[in-house]
């Protein structure tokens, strides 16, 4: 057993909507207003257009995506994660903007059957003190 | 940037000096930085006073819980020049990926106008006690709460993933890999300075070797060290006057991704399509072509970066590198290949970042392999990703 915790997200000013969904198993981010892109991570200026008034608005999206990678942590160096392993980390690309990317846990454990292109849909996992990690699970139906 | 890079051939390297690499040095980064410096001083010909500039990246490329020291875990140049005890006229540090490629493009502009007269540049890194980076952190914020809370946490991860990627969408296998780390463990064991100094591995070695993010193996990753490396710089007219044949700094370029990732994250398409356009900069700018490089040093300190610049430089087609590793095509022993980690690399030196590839091309094109000497005359030294970092053109002649 590992003494230490897993680390808990700490939010700031920016990210707090972010969290504050996660908490309530949402996913959530920030649409620039001028150009009507998303962003993640949530940023001052938009990545997209590059507003520096992008006004963003928060917003819940559905994320589904596909996998366009992912590995086996079979060693972590986060002594947090030394009861988790072996555990996956997927890279998807969401459905709802092109190139809009997350890295995530896969829930379905180190021997699902993964390929590019790989169906997933969004699944949270609950910390300690509320707190709530996206993540994602192979579709029922892929 | 357009056309030929003005000071093409202006700047030479005219001296170095390569510490041995150790698992943990018996004496502190600084002491070994100092004595270091000294003596590249010396292998160019030149007293400690006539050196009036100090240029070197500082980055402690842990991701562990470590202190950045001046003199202890980092070696800043002003501290170097303090030390030495020079009061410089050009002293500055790179804060970009591609920490060597990036120093010697400071240090040839620094040189170039006319800034300072003869350059320091060095590299000291350090392996501190403990992991390397193991990080015992129970909280994440700042840029570490969008990755650090699901696990995605160091290097190893960023390349498993940007690795995995290459796998899947060209088949390559790890038999091909075990081809690439033995060929820089067989170059790396024939330095003295190395910390792999006659130790090579075998194939059977390497896919023995468990997994640690899939697909990267322990051998896939170089291993941290105590070294120091210092090259000094000058004008190719004042290198006329110094003791070794110089090498010539022909152009360099630099990758500088556009799209906002998360941290840690390196797509395959980000490093191919920004690595495409950095090697285009990089020819116009040195006014050579693929076909000319007689001795490229691909980055390594990863092993699937030998794959990804091989293919970034043009060297083979997209996604064609991990079959010419197969058919024995990185063989530095065979006459007709690409003899890409002739140097050892970082795999087979220790993690000195790009400082293998940088120092094959000057021993290479001076002249001073020793037994080891090659018939080359224009070098490629890369260092990073080629979609972050950079890479120098080098040549034996000063056009
Ligand atoms: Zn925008």
């Amino acid at each position: 057993m590992s003494e230490l915790r897993r680390p808990v997200p700490v939010p700031d000013e920016a990210s707090a909507p972010y969290w504050e969904a996660a908490a309530r198993h949402r996913l959530a981010l920030p649409r620039c207003s001028r150009c009507a892109r998303l962003c993640l991570p949530p940023s001052s200026i938009c990545p997209s257009c590059h507003s520096t008034e992008p006004d963003f608005s928060w917003e819940e999206l559905e994320g589904r995506g596909q996998v366009r990678s992912w590995t086996v942590i079979r060693q972590s160096f986060l002594p947090g994660f030394a009861d988790e392993v072996p555990f996956v980390l997927v890279d998807v690309e969401l459905d709802v903007q092109e190139e809009l990317r997350m890295i995530a846990r896969l829930l379905d454990g180190p021997d699902a059957p993964l390929g590019v292109g790989s169906r997933v849909q969004l699944g949270f996992e609950d910390l300690p003190g509320g707190a709530a990690v996206p993540a994602f699970e192979l579709e029922a139906d892929s | 940037m357009s056309g030929r890079f003005s000071a093409h051939g202006q700047v030479a390297i005219v001296g170095y000096a390569q510490s041995p690499v150790v698992r943990h040095a018996d004496k502190t980064l600084g002491v070994l930085a100092t004595e270091t410096a000294r003596q590249a001083i010396a292998d160019a010909g030149l007293e400690v006073g006539q050196v009036d500039g100090f240029v070197s990246a500082t980055l402690f490329p842990t991701a562990g819980a470590h202190a950045a020291e001046d003199g202890v875990s980092i070696v800043t140049p002003n501290w170097l020049a303090a030390n030495l005890g020079v009061d410089p006229s050009y002293a500055a540090g790179f804060q970009g990926m591609g920490q060597i490629t990036g120093s010697v493009s400071m240090a040839v502009n620094a040189l170039a106008s006319g800034a300072a007269d003869y350059i320091v540049l060095h590299r000291a890194l350090h392996n501190p006690p403990g992991r390397y980076h193991e990080n015992p952190m129970t909280q994440a914020g700042g840029s570490q709460q969008w990755t650090v809370p699901q696990g995605y946490f160091g290097p190893l991860v960023m390349i498993a993933l940007l690795y995995n990627e290459y796998v899947q969408r060209y088949g390559a296998t790890r038999e091909a890999m075990a081809q690439v780390v033995v060929e820089a463990r067989k170059n790396g064991a024939r330095l003295p300075w190395s910390y792999w100094h006659d130790r090579p591995l075998t194939a059977e070695e390497y896919l023995a070797a468990p997994l640690i993010n899939d697909p990267i193996c322990r051998f896939d990753c170089d291993i941290p060290v105590d070294g120091v490396a210092a090259f000094i710089l000058t004008s190719a007219e004042r290198a006329r006057d110094l003791p070794h044949r110089p090498v010539y700094v022909a152009g360099y370029a630099s990758g500088a991704p556009s799209r906002a990732r998360l941290p840690l994250h390196w797509p395959l398409d980000d490093v191919q399509e920004v690595g495409a356009a950095m090697a285009q900069r990089l020819w116009a700018s040195s006014g050579i072509s693929p076909a000319e490089v007689d001795l490229p040093q691909v980055y390594d300190g990863f092993s699937p970066f030998v794959y990804l610049w091989m293919e970034a430089l043009g060297l083979c087609g997209e996604g064609e590198a991990h079959r010419l590793v197969l058919d024995g095509g990185i063989d530095a022993d065979r006459p007709g290949t690409l003899p890409v980690l002739s140097g050892g690399g970082a795999l087979g030196n220790g993690r000195m970042h790009g400082i293998p590839q940088m120092l094959e091309c000057y021993l290479q094109l001076s002249g001073r392999a020793g037994d080891r000497q090659r018939s080359a005359s224009v070098g490629v030294a890369c260092h990073s990703s080629p979609h972050f970092g950079g890479a120098v053109v080098y040549t034996s002649e000063p056009s």
